[in-house]
């Protein structure tokens, strides 16, 4: 691993957190909606994380454009953290089925484009 | 505004750098068990969790040190591309015990830790500064 590539997956992290955060703020956390925001974000970068690994088995894409891409971009722009997070606290504030549906409606769709975008590429 | 986003990029750049750091150490091939994110997401959720818990309801705390911190640090050390990414890989290459296995430890202990984390982080807000915090204030 080169110290470009490096400072490039670094540099794609930082912004991908970024685009993250400015999307969470345009789709605040309210009552009656899933947190949307880090839904969007995890999908969105679930999606491009297939699509780069579909590529990658192809060679397609080099070892170093898929590090970039998967550690900086996809990482950057996705969260687990905040996830589990307002997941608990939707559950700890009483709205069980919010926070069940928040996991389900995240690991499926992240499931889905995910496998989908692999498969269609590789 | 400007602040928080500055505050959010720095974050970025050490969060990426922390997780890199792990996963230099633990590496894993496409169907292997991703050990390091395994780790990075649980003790990610951990720590996000005791912020929230403790920080977060600290009155006039700035709003980019939460920023910085928060979606900056820990949402961009932790990573939800890379655990579909895993699961899709470890299937494509037979491994699809272990992929479930490793999905459903994830969702397991990260859900844990974020909640041990949030009790934990309110409980020591309350023993750090008693009296300030008004009692059933939600998270």
């Amino acid at each position: 691993m080169t110290p470009l590539v490096v400072i490039a997956t670094l540099l794609c992290g930082a912004i991908g957190a970024v685009i993250r955060y400015l999307v969470t703020k345009a789709l605040p956390v309210v009552p009656g909606h899933l947190p949307r925001g880090v839904l969007i974000v995890n999908v969105v970068g679930s999606l491009v994380g297939g699509l780069t690994l579909g590529l990658a088995e192809r060679a397609a894409v080099s070892p170093e454009w898929q590090f970039v891409i998967l550690s900086g971009v996809c990482a950057g722009l996705t969260t687990f953290s905040t996830w589990t997070v307002e997941t608990i606290e939707l559950a700890e504030g009483g709205r069980w089925r919010a926070a069940v549906l928040n996991i389900a409606v995240t690991l499926a769709l992240g499931f889905a484009v995910t496998l989908g975008a692999y498969l269609s590429v590789r | 505004m400007p602040r928080d986003l500055a505050a959010v990029f720095v974050g970025g750049l050490i969060g990426t750098a922390l997780r890199l750091s792990i996963d230099a150490a633990l590496p894993h091939s496409g169907g292997q068990f991703p050990w390091s994110t395994l780790i990075i997401n649980v003790l990610g959720a951990l720590v996000l969790g005791l912020l929230v818990g403790m920080l977060w309801k600290r009155p006039g705390l700035p709003h980019w040190v939460r920023a910085g911190l928060g979606a900056g640090v820990l949402g961009s050390f932790t990573t939800f591309s890379a655990v579909m990414v895993s699961v899709v890989g470890m299937g494509a290459a037979d491994a699809v015990g272990p992929a479930s296995v490793y999905l459903v430890a994830s969702l397991v202990l990260g859900l844990a830790a974020a909640f041990a984390g949030l009790r934990l982080g309110s409980t020591l807000a309350h023993l750090m500064m008693p009296g300030e915090i008004q009692e059933g204030d939600t998270l």
